[in-house]
């Protein structure tokens, strides 16, 4: 018996595709009003116009913020992977209650409320003495972003098999070299991942830039902010956001694409690496965690 | 393993450190104000006669509830269809689901405003049907409760509906199967075996709503109204353009520790979907 009956899988299918609309239409209203002649939006339409998108990269605020949201988001992305990197090794070594208490710290980033976050961090900036910067929102950022680094590349890290790294050592690797040659090679499809979740959480974080941003140097989120509430801004930033929300749509795309692909090549390579190697290695995890002391 | 857990203490615990000695006194952003271990802002904020904040808090929570419940019924059906009845398709048709969550956050609020607008496209699309009267506005269609809910739910729904999908996506058929072997109908079977068996995605999807609605402070400013605006906007106001970081770092912490709560409450479920997520694949 299936689980549904005609009928029901007939209105499951209706019931999906009418929330697809549901979800998809905001984005289609910037769209098409970015191309949309009047400088309010509102219906009826006046006309096919390209003359926003020329005034918003006339705008220096909109690509200085911009270009300045760039910069922290890949910032943010290269260090918070790195810690994802370390804290995954870590992980992979701890053991019992001392694993489960540092992964708990690692993680708490996802349950601390933004806004909470960023006035702790206000406060902690005062505190040090200094002022609001965009190196603090780097940081904050970083924090953020951390955990969801990790929940990437440490399933990763786990499923690789530890017979390489040993081979790699008793042909003389240091454990060093076994990482650098071995470990994090065979990582980067789960670096990438991280640096492009990392990236895109960093770039659209309003909360903690309106906190730690300087006035006069907005993240591209807050300049965003300010320019929703002023009318005459507004067609540019639908301009913006409309390529912006057409990019996003294509990297989701281009990454699940690249994902299938990847995937398809991992299971071919393992395919042949276990038809070549007779005996698979099941040395237990340990012997892997013991060459990253 | 050290440098990342330093980096979370030094930029996460600490500056909730500094929030809970702000709380109590123990620390000033007011000049001139003595530093002394105090708890009349907690008292004023807890018990207080007709403290506004409380009743902001609980405001706040009503509607994350609101959402979260409403979000969880709505996406039910979502990954229902998607594990059991797109089969093939079903993870190109998740990605579709999931596309919205990937673009910016803002930017969709943001659409959401020009289309609610009182001069918006749902009104002027109205008025070009000539179904209202030129320039009379929906007064209930911005600014207001309905606004603000159905932003948020708008924004989390693609996301309740993930963990219900990787709950149904790996129940074992047999048991369903076995159900209908027995004589149990499609309802029964619904209602005694699959639905019990989804309720951690059920439940996880939920916290996933609940956890950031309840600390939300950004749609309340571009779709609500003043007496829309939610706890995180109070927290907002007292370190910006009106501050009193004691009383703020008040209203901060119990945010936060109500945040942790509703986790550790809902965490053994949460738990164990991250648990099965992490688990070694060897």
């Amino acid at each position: 018996m299936k689980l549904t009956s005609r009928l029901g899988t007939a209105g499951l299918a209706i019931y999906f595709w009418a929330f697809i609309i549901f979800l998809f239409a905001p984005l289609a209203v910037l769209l098409i009003f970015s191309v949309n002649k009047s400088p309010t939006p509102t219906l009826p339409l006046s006309g096919f116009s390209t003359k926003w998108f020329h005034e918003a990269f006339g705008n220096g605020v909109l690509t200085g913020a911009l270009l300045r949201s760039i910069a922290i988001a890949v910032v943010a992305a290269v260090l918070a992977t790195a810690l994802g990197i370390t804290a995954s090794l870590g992980l992979l070594v701890l053991r019992g209650r001392a694993a489960a208490l540092t992964l708990t710290v690692l993680l708490l980033p996802l349950v601390v409320p933004y806004i909470g976050l960023a006035v702790g961090l206000l406060i902690l900036v005062q505190e040090v003495g200094a002022k609001p910067s965009l190196v603090a929102v780097v940081l904050g950022h970083c924090v953020i972003v951390l955990p969801f680094a990790i929940l990437v590349i440490l399933p990763r890290l786990r499923s690789l098999d530890p017979a390489m790294n040993e081979a790699a050592q008793d042909l003389g690797a240091s454990a060093f070299a076994s990482l650098r040659l071995i470990t994090l090679p065979l990582l980067a499809p789960a670096l990438v991942s991280s640096g492009i979740i990392c990236f895109v959480t960093s770039f659209d974080e309003f909360a903690i830039a309106s906190f730690l941003a300087p006035s006069g140097q907005p993240t591209y989120p807050v300049f965003l902010y300010a320019s929703a509430r002023t009318p005459a801004l507004l067609p540019e930033v639908i301009a913006i956001g409309a390529l912006i929300i057409a990019g996003s749509l294509l990297l989701v795309v281009l990454a699940e694409g690249g994902r299938r692909w990847a995937e398809r090549r991992l299971v071919g390579e393992t395919a042949a690496t276990a038809t070549a190697a007779a005996a698979p290695a099941e040395q237990p995890t340990e012997a892997f965690a013991t060459t990253h002391d | 393993m050290l440098p990342p857990v330093v980096f979370v203490g030094v930029l996460l615990l600490l500056p909730v450190a500094f929030i809970a000695l702000y709380s109590v006194g123990l620390r000033t952003n007011i000049p001139g104000m003595p530093t002394a271990f105090s708890l009349s802002n907690w008292s004023d904020f807890v018990v207080g006669g007709g403290s506004a904040f409380r009743s902001r808090f609980i405001y706040s929570m009503e509607i994350a509830l609101l959402v979260s419940v409403l979000a969880t019924i709505a996406a039910y059906p979502l990954a229902y269809f998607l594990a059991f009845v797109a089969r093939r398709r079903r993870y190109a048709l998740l990605l579709v689901l999931l596309a919205p969550f990937f673009t910016s956050y803002l930017l969709r609020v943001i659409a959401w405003q020009i289309i609610l607008n009182n001069n918006g496209v749902v009104n002027s699309l109205l008025w070009t049907l000539h179904l209202r009267p030129h320039g009379s506005a929906i007064s209930w269609l911005i600014y207001s409760n309905f606004s603000v809910a159905l932003v948020l739910f708008y924004t989390w729904i693609p996301f309740v509906s993930l963990p219900i999908f990787v709950v149904l996506e790996n129940m074992d058929h047999r048991l369903q199967e076995a159900a209908a072997d027995l004589g149990a109908s499609r309802a029964v079977t619904f209602w005694r075996v699959t639905f019990p068996l989804s309720l951690p995605g059920v439940i996880a999807g939920f916290v996933f709503v609940l956890i950031p609605t309840t600390g939300e402070f950004i749609t309340p400013l571009l779709v609500g109204g003043p007496n829309n605006q939610l706890f995180g906007n109070s927290i907002q106001a007292f370190f910006g353009d009106t501050p009193n970081w004691n009383y703020g770092s008040v209203l901060a912490i119990a945010l936060i520790v109500v945040v942790i709560v509703l986790t550790l409450v809902f965490g053994r479920f949460l738990q164990a979907d991250l648990r099965a997520e992490t688990r070694p694949t060897r």
